[in-house]
């Protein structure tokens, strides 16, 4: 079993763990918001009188925002509550708060709201049935527009021995937490202070700073425990709306979504059509084209970072000599798109890998051996002209081929193997700070991320301390302060939270050895002891007890505290390369290579997953209790993506099957042994060269399960989620 | 959601009498709760008053010689965990464990899935199969009906004003098998579900197709061609591709019509053969 | 609309009730009137399984209960589970195999597993426990840590 028991474990096996919705304050109010009864229209009216007749109820709109925020301007792009246009279906156009929750959600039912439809633009099919024409970057349809290129690719195209052109198609899915969102918020004087399961406290602080247009520092933003993030709580969401009812009425104000709500509000991936083109002659890659359009709903023009990121990942983890990408966000009357867990990365290899397997077969090539020629390794250089750091992709590949084929000796009928691979970059720069407390029983880890599940935060970090300062694991807690009062972190994303904070900790362990250093004045390299349950600070033949080290404030104050922070280097891209938009280096290259076996119903299409096997390469394991469980996390959520999970919209913007049994994640009983493997020795940007691992789990699973469907039956899907009736067209039983 | 005034009656004819205290829709039955929540959330539902069977001494489960008699609020799971049913009626245990989950099995009941009559019951076909029939009591006294006729249409049934689901009866246990196809195994709704079962009695075969709107359907054509209790391979598949080619079925979002269609097909020819296999491996 | 007074028990002490609405649902009653917050509110509409508490030992949606039904039962909530011996092998079954993560479904699945320990005997088969969870999501852990717990518990059954 674990060998360390995870310090969140007791209070949520207990139940006195407190999540958001929880939270209980005497004069509390629940609120409610109010949603647009269409996806697009001219907001003619919003009538808060009948609302407000009833009892104790508060009730707020676009009108309100000028006597609630005197002389501030928010954010223009982004208002409160829109006042002239509503763009997405249940856009909140007013909020409510009342005594009881059933009364608020009364009184937003009765606030009667006039929208004069305006057409809906509800899919990408809408706005370009063909691929955009030279004019569409200037379009208000256009959020974001990335091109780049490398040589000639007409003429490659034309010289090449086999060019394979395929479109693929992706669907919209959501983080399904199983917490949905709610956050408590009192405003008090000038204090904006909001209690909320946020994934980012100081991200969500600026949001709401820049919403409302009040300063940063005004904004108290105090974590609660996260019953699930996966991207979908990285920013503000509900806190401006509860923030301004408590403004508005004076009170505590509780706002909470229910689940449908979670579905018909959640900013997540939305679907996309992916074009890709390959040229090969002499069994190598000569030359590449890739399209991305991606649905990016109602994000606006110039904040979308999702087209220039996820286009890295139809690129890479192989090379090309020539190349042309280029990526379009579309916008339609849908949520923001806003981040998953490996935002759109699963969905990129599921058509990369997908599509060079496809390519493989038509030039007559062994599919894993023309994959492994053009991946990847350390020294390479990227197609955007980033050198490849250490790279443990190519290890792993060969692992989960080494499996594969052992599991193919023992293979049933309607069976098959799919091996597929993903890459990932720890932490895309973001930087974070920290606090030690060395006290004379023990360390504490001062910071300002909650525990979001993961154990990135309660573990990790600790783990991390534990190493560098030598102390057993028992005696190092990390501790969570507020923004008000903790060191700046970005927040628990992009796989960085071990990795950034335990670089961060390596230097306040340096800062603070020091220190002991100056204070016990011997020789060589200081050491932590824990002796008869105190802590004794060792350097050469000096040897104190770390209370008689303290001054004398310290010792009122308990501890002694050294800081520490880091803030991440990216590499760097050729510019040249770029011929619009943002593209994005990497920190580091973080590999992972994934083998499903699946067993296929040829007269019904259904997949069962019933074998799994992932590779990843993890720099250096931190903890070894978390590490795998991550993987573990990811690949179930991952085959979700793969198999059953696809969020369906209608014509006029409408999410039909906004709901847990319309929606379908998998169960317990849909799961398959997993072997977990990691590979450490190439090493990234976090602590001990470590990588991020809350992401790449995610990332080859689709692609590892299409593929094995594709080798048990020949069925090529180029559509996700591999439904099984997409099985059955495919396999032409229809 | 509105508030409502709950009464519990003790008797059969206090319920009786409760339903009679309202226009429709006014009053609404409450039995295991899992179908009236919903509907009450989604405010599909504003009943003033909500009769509660629960106090009612309908949570039976009564063999007399080959039949099987099952009280209308008798918990799903308990029905489930009753190895004498599951021995008996395997496809009745098979569809019981397709609803929901083991929570939800532990409220919900025979009776309210029946009165509900969702397109996608996962109970209804198999009753059908198994030639079930529904025991009401109303106001005008007792009545008996078969389930293909009890069941209208999509959340429609012959139910008369102030009537209840009293119990279902089972004439003869049956080798009989259910299977559904849907989206994930557990706690789902099936997009399309076929009962077959064999009767020992007049030695005929029934086959029923639920998951298509508006009702699960008996298939009698298809019946029609299975002549004994072990059909040749071709008869089986003749029977199943005939009924797979003349139901009417819609596309929606679950399933296109024509992967219904090839389900049926498929599934039909799956459950027959299952059929006879238990049945030969069985007693 | 009068309603008649509510005599539960709750986690082992009685919890008299009155003036509860018949609308109201007992996972609001147990959440908000009673103070136990440790039963979560996930979908609320039966689906996820966070919300299971066990009625008279048997488990039982709270989201999708009207808390009139269940008057003169006994209730058990996660709170309760260490107060009995199979609750306590569950809690730390957990916590040894590290079933759990970001925790908002774990007291559902804790609450759902001692009810079918009750229902299906200590000594009840894993692959039989494991089948009978489906109706508990999470989203975090994958399961196989869960199923790790189900195993190391039923190892050690007496």
């Amino acid at each position: 079993m674990i060998a360390h028991p995870r310090p969140d474990a007791r209070p949520k096996l207990e139940g006195s763990a407190a999540f958001a919705l929880d939270l209980d304050v005497p004069g509390m109010l629940w609120a409610a918001l109010v949603p647009s009864p269409v996806a697009h229209g001219h907001l003619r009216s919003v009538d808060l009188s009948p609302a407000r007749a009833l009892p104790g109820v508060v009730a707020i709109s676009a009108a309100d925002l000028g006597s609630l925020l005197p002389g501030k301007s928010g954010d223009p792009d982004r208002p409160v509550f829109p006042s002239e246009t509503v763009v997405y279906r249940n856009q909140p156009v007013a909020a409510v708060a009342a005594p009881t929750r059933e009364l608020a959600r009364q009184a937003a039912r009765a606030v009667r709201v006039e929208v004069e439809p305006l057409p809906v633009v509800s899919d990408l099919e809408q706005v370009f049935p063909d691929w955009p024409g030279p004019k569409a970057e200037g379009s208000t349809h256009v959020a974001a527009h990335v091109r780049a290129r490398e040589g000639d690719i007409e003429a490659v195209f034309r010289s090449a021995e086999t060019v394979v052109a395929e479109t693929y198609r992706t669907s919209s899915i959501h983080q399904v937490a199983l917490e949905p969102h709610a956050c408590l918020a009192e405003v008090t004087g000038d204090v904006w202070r909001v209690q909320t399961c946020t994934q980012t406290p100081f991200g969500t602080r600026e949001d709401i700073a820049s919403l409302l247009g009040v300063p940063e520092a005004s904004v108290v933003v105090d974590g609660t425990w996260v019953g699930g993030g996966f991207g979908g709580k990285g920013a503000a969401l509900l806190e401006p709306y509860a923030l301004l009812l408590s403004k508005a009425s004076g009170h505590p104000v509780k706002l909470a979504l229910g689940y449908r709500e979670e579905f018909l509000l959640g900013r997540t991936t939305l679907p996309s059509v992916i074009r890709m083109e390959t040229a090969v002659t002499g069994g190598r890659i000569v030359g590449r084209r890739v399209r991305l359009l991606l649905d990016v709903g109602t994000s606006l023009p110039g904040r979308d970072f999702a087209t220039g990121y996820s286009i890295g990942f139809l690129l890479g983890p192989y090379s090309t000599p020539a190349f042309e990408v280029e990526g379009y966000a579309v916008r339609t009357n849908k949520p923001p798109f806003g981040p998953h867990r490996a935002p759109f990365a699963p969905q990129c290899a599921f058509v990369l890998e997908s599509h060079l397997d496809h390519v493989a077969r038509e030039a007559g090539l062994d599919p894993l051996a023309f994959r492994a020629a053009h991946l990847w390794k350390e020294g390479d250089t990227t197609p955007m002209g980033q050198r490849v750091g250490p790279f443990g992709l190519p290890s792993a590949f060969e692992k989960a081929r080494a499996t594969a084929a052992r599991w193919r000796t023992q293979l049933d009928p309607d069976s098959g193997i799919g091996v597929a691979v993903g890459f990932w970059s720890t932490g895309t720069g973001a930087g974070g700070e920290v606090r030690l407390r060395l006290s004379p029983t023990g360390l504490t880890v001062v910071q300002g991320e909650r525990e979001i599940g993961s154990g990135s935060v309660l573990a990790g970090v600790a783990a991390v301390a534990a190493r560098y300062t030598g102390l057993p694991r028992d005696r190092v807690t990390v501790a969570y302060e507020d923004t008000s009062r903790a060191p700046f972190d970005s927040g628990v994303f992009g796989s960085r939270t071990t990795a950034t904070l335990g670089r961060a900790v390596d230097e306040a362990v340096r800062s603070l050895f020091d220190d002991l250093g100056k204070r016990l004045q011997g020789s060589g390299l200081v050491h932590l002891r824990v002796e008869s349950g105190e802590i004794v600070a060792e350097q050469g033949s000096a040897r104190r007890p770390l209370r008689e080290l303290c001054n004398e404030k310290e010792r009122a104050d308990g501890a002694i505290i050294a800081s520490g922070r880091h803030y991440g280097k990216s590499g760097t891209l050729d510019e040249k390369k770029v011929e619009a938009g943002t593209f994005y280096p990497y920190t580091d290259f973080t590999g992972a290579a994934h083998a499903a076996q699946v067993k296929v119903d040829r007269s019904t299409g259904t997949v069962r997953v019933t074998r799994y096997a992932a590779f990843h390469d993890v720099g250096a394991v931190i903890d070894p209790a978390t590490a795998p469980a991550q993987v573990e996390g990811g690949v179930v959520m991952g085959l979700g993506t793969a198999l059953t999970e696809e969020a369906m919209w209608s014509e006029d913007g409408r999410l039909l099957n906004a709901g847990l049994l319309d929606y379908r994640i998998p169960t317990i009983g849909e799961v398959p042994p997993i072997e977990v493997t990691l590979i450490e020795g190439f090493l990234g940007a976090g602590a001990f060269g470590s990588k991020g691992l809350g992401e790449p789990p995610m990332i080859p699973v689709p692609a590892a399960v299409a593929l094995a469907v594709r080798d048990a039956t020949g069925a090529h899907v180029t559509e996700l989620p591999l439904s099984s009736e997409r099985v059955a067209r495919a396999l032409k039983l229809l | 959601m509105a508030s409502f005034d709950l009464v519990t009656p003790t008797t059969e004819e206090a319920a009786i009498a409760e339903l009679r205290t309202g226009a429709p829709g006014e009053v609404a039955v409450l039995a295991g709760g899992t179908d009236l929540m919903f509907d009450l959330d989604g405010a599909k539902a504003a009943p003033r008053r909500v009769v509660s069977l629960r106090r009612l001494p309908w949570r039976t489960a009564d063999w007399n010689g080959p039949v099987l008699t099952v009280g209308s609020t008798l918990s799903l799971r308990s029905l489930e965990r009753d190895p004498e049913i599951a021995k008996k009626h395997p496809g009745f245990f098979q569809a019981i464990r397709a609803v929901g989950s083991v929570q939800l099995r532990h409220r919900a009941t025979l009776g309210g899935n029946l009165g509900r009559a969702a397109p996608a019951s996962d109970l209804i076909p198999i009753l059908l199969a198994l030639d079930a029939e529904v025991d009401l009591v109303g106001p005008s006294g007792s009545r008996s009906l078969p389930v293909d006729r009890f069941v209208l249409g999509a959340r429609r049934t012959a139910l008369a004003s102030g009537e209840l689901i009293r119990s279902v009866r089972f004439p003869e246990p049956r080798a009989s098998t259910y299977l559904w196809q849907r989206v994930r195994p557990a706690n789902d709704i099936s997009q399309i579900a076929v009962a077959s079962a064999y009767s020992p009695s007049d030695g005929r075969w029934r086959l029923a197709v639920g998951g298509i709107p508006p009702r699960a359907l008996r298939l009698p054509e298809a019946e029609a061609i299975l002549r004994s209790a072990d059909p040749p391979d071709a008869e089986i598949r003749d029977a199943a591709d005939r009924a797979a080619r003349h139901l009417v079925i819609a596309t929606d979002r679950r399933a296109s019509e024509e992967y219904r269609r090839h389900l049926v097909g498929t599934l039909l020819d799956r459950a027959v053969r299952s059929t006879v296999a238990a049945s030969k491996g069985g007693r | 609309m009068s309603s008649p007074a509510l005599a539960l028990t709750v986690n082992g002490r009685p919890r008299p009730l009155e003036n509860v609405p018949a609308s109201e649902r007992l996972l609001d009653t147990v959440r908000w009137r009673l103070g136990l917050k440790g039963t979560k509110e996930g979908c609320r509409s039966g689906d996820c399984g966070a919300c299971t508490v066990l009625v008279d030992g048997v488990s039982t949606l709270s989201c999708l209960t009207l808390t009139h039904e269940v008057g003169g039962s006994t209730i058990s909530t996660i709170e309760g589970m260490a107060d009995d011996p199979i609750g306590r092998a569950v809690q730390e079954a957990f916590e040894r195999a590290g079933a759990l993560q970001c925790g908002y479904c774990t007291p559902g699945f804790v609450v759902a597993l001692v009810g079918l320990l009750r229902e299906r005997g200590r000594a009840a088969p894993v692959e039989e426990l494991l089948a009978d969870l489906g109706g508990n999501l999470c989203r975090c852990t994958g399961y196989l840590s869960i199923a790790r717990a189900v195993s190391l518990l039923q190892k050690e059954a007496p």
